[in-house]
């Protein structure tokens, strides 16, 4: 009985060391030399839920609820392609890119810190989805872009109207900057720089 | 029987033991820390920068090993400045287990402040309203920088020691003073009690306020009711981009006055955006601008290239440092309350944190051009004086710090704690 017990025990052993070793180390092991940069492209880009343009400000009285200065969301869902091109898997652990209208208005700047595990060598697919207001893309608008529109001689109103309007239908131009992914591999952190052409 | 079941199992508990311990899903819990943050809205011109600035930080801080080897999860959300919505980002990071929150604004900070104190988490923020720093009203509140009103006080006392002595007028009259600065703003009103205190005790003249939206492109009427006062100095609490429309109409309008401004309103956009009429604005600088030479300052700038490859090294500002500058008091009190046996992983460690991490601090220093950091039990005012920099000749030149502790003891003991 004891004799059964001990080769179980031996065996049990040597079966986990085995199953773990399996599931911790990879054919090769990542370094800050071998990481190289995943690819990534745009797959689609689409507005998930269109409600035109509108704005009220916060003298008008709404039918049901408060009153306050709101504006017409313009959400936008971006996926990308991730491919991973190393031989182990790789962690992505952080998106973050600003959306330009019209070549120089940057609109919004999205953050996502969630986690998604990639294969070696499979690519993987990621939804990015930003909201934006007609009330908020203003503020933004006016502090970040300001001196721009007034260059061109563009009223704020006019320019989310025709953006309201453009984006849903593919006419304004929209891009990608200021993009970087995060990712890391058994301990080895790397973040890279995208730039990409939407519409 | 009895014996050989128990042995069994004992075996079974032991195998599993041996895969859970080789394994990858044996996971140390993390610190979690959250931000609320402006990316999108009315002071995105300061608040993108800062936001990225402090991802990279706790990317560089978990890159050391965390917290004495525990790493931190930071999740950030942006809010774009509304305080309804920091509010329920706040309520989210709460059921997150967010042991710290890294906060923006001074309306949504200020507005949270008796949520954060009742709730015992440490709040820090990139609001440094002097209204936050009375540990008997605002216990859990910190930032790492001087407060707006010490900022105000010292950028005022620079100019009456460095600019005033060579006007023309020096000596035959008081010098005169007025501010501009969005009215509705909390972040923008926050000093202007302190800093029209100060000009009383300097023997200013003032004149009447001018309200300057934080989205102002044109402020020509705001100068021309200025030009009948015919300031000498001139208070802009705003930001960026409404610091540089004033300036640039104060300038083609001919007005003639020097410019003080508050730290968010004095960074590398403004001479972009204000050309010429930049020249000779002096400002609130508690950390030195992004690259200039100060210890630490190789680290922002590494981390920068290296977390956020995205964003050009010459698009970052000195909002970068800020966010360091944040991060890095909150990691030295967290490093602190860990030694100390707090445990940082856990629900309801922020008194821990608090006093036994921040409320040691004595002059501590983050490098960073920015002044030695205490904190008390009684007071939260992190430093006693500011430096004064001004855009000259094409670069930022230091004007004078001034140290209000040293300067006004009493004052600063007895009467300006709080406002």
């Amino acid at each position: 009985m004891k004799k059964k017990l001990v080769l179980m025990i031996v065996l049990i052993f040597g079966l986990s060391i085995a199953l773990a070793s399996c599931v911790t180390t990879a054919p090769v092991k990542p370094t800050d030399k071998n990481f190289t940069a995943p690819k990534v492209t745009l797959e689609s880009f689409e507005i998930p839920q269109y409600d035109g343009y509108w704005y009220f400000s916060k003298k008008v009285k709404p039918t049901k609820g408060e009153a306050g200065d709101r504006g017409a969301i313009l959400p936008m869902s971006f996926v990308f392609n991730v491919e991973n091109r190393n031989p182990y898997p790789i962690l992505l652990n952080g998106i973050t890119f600003t959306v330009v209208f019209d070549k120089e208005f940057s609109l919004v700047t999205y953050n996502n810190q969630d986690e998604y595990w990639i294969p070696a060598g499979k690519t993987d697919q990621v939804r990015a989805t930003t909201l934006i207001t007609a009330r908020s893309a203003l503020l933004s608008l006016l502090v970040t872009g300001g001196f721009k529109l007034k260059a061109k001689g563009w009223s704020p109103w006019k320019a989310l109207e025709t953006w309201w309007k453009g984006v849903p239908e593919g006419t304004t131009p929209v891009d990608i900057t200021e993009c970087s992914f995060s990712f890391s591999a058994d301990g080895v952190q790397k973040a890279y720089p995208y730039e990409l052409k939407v519409q | 029987m009895k014996k050989n079941i128990f042995a069994k199992i004992f075996v079974i508990l032991l195998a599993v033991a041996f895969v859970a311990g080789f394994s990858t899903a044996a996971v140390a819990k993390k610190i979690r820390i959250g931000g609320i943050m402006d990316t999108t809205g009315a002071t995105s011109d300061v608040g993108k920068d800062y936001a990225i600035g402090m991802a990279d930080a706790f990317k560089y801080i978990n890159s050391q090993g965390g917290v004495n080897g525990k790493k931190i999860r930071y999740v950030w959300f942006d809010y774009g400045y509304r305080i309804p919505e920091a509010i329920t980002k706040y309520k989210m990071q709460k059921r997150l287990g967010s042991v710290a929150i890294m906060g923006w604004g001074t309306g949504d900070t200020e507005a949270l402040s008796p949520t954060v104190n009742k709730d015992k988490i440490p709040y820090v923020s990139a609001s440094y309203s002097a209204h936050l720093t009375d540990p008997k009203k605002t216990p859990y509140n910190l930032f790492f920088s001087s407060d707006y009103s010490t900022n105000a006080r010292s950028a005022i006392t620079a100019w009456f020691d460095k600019k005033w002595p060579k006007h023309k007028d020096f000596g035959k009259r008081k010098p005169r003073f007025a501010c501009c600065y969005m009215f509705a703003s909390p972040y923008c009103s926050a000093p202007i009690k302190a800093i029209k205190d100060q000009a009383k005790l300097l023997g200013f003249e003032i004149g009447p306020d001018q309200d300057v939206s934080l989205f102002a492109l044109d402020t020509k009427s705001q100068i021309m009711a200025l030009k009948k006062f015919k300031p000498d100095l001139l208070w802009h609490g705003n930001t960026t981009m409404s610091v540089a429309a004033t300036v640039r109409d104060a300038y083609a309008l001919g007005l003639g006055t020097d410019w003080i401004v508050n730290n968010w309103g004095f960074d590398e956009n403004l001479p972009r955006l204000a050309g010429k009429a930049a020249e000779g604005v002096m400002g609130a600088t508690p950390c030195a601008f992004f690259g200039q030479d100060y210890k630490n300052m190789d680290l922002v700038v590494s981390s920068a290239e290296k977390y956020s490859p995205g964003v050009p090294i010459g698009k970052r500002l000195i909002r970068t440092v800020q966010a360091w500058g944040d991060a890095l008091v909150l990691w030295e009190a967290m490093k602190r309350a860990d030694k100390a046996g707090v445990d940082l992983t856990k629900k309801g460690c922020g008194p821990g944190i608090m006093k036994k991490g921040f409320e040691t601090m004595r002059n501590f220093d983050i490098g960073l051009g920015a002044a030695p950091i205490s904190y008390t039990a009684t007071d939260h005012r992190p430093a006693t004086g500011c430096l004064i920099q001004e855009w000259k000749g094409g670069k930022f030149q230091p004007v004078e710090a001034v140290d209000l502790k040293k300067r006004w003891p009493q004052k600063w003991a007895k009467e300006w704690l709080g406002w």
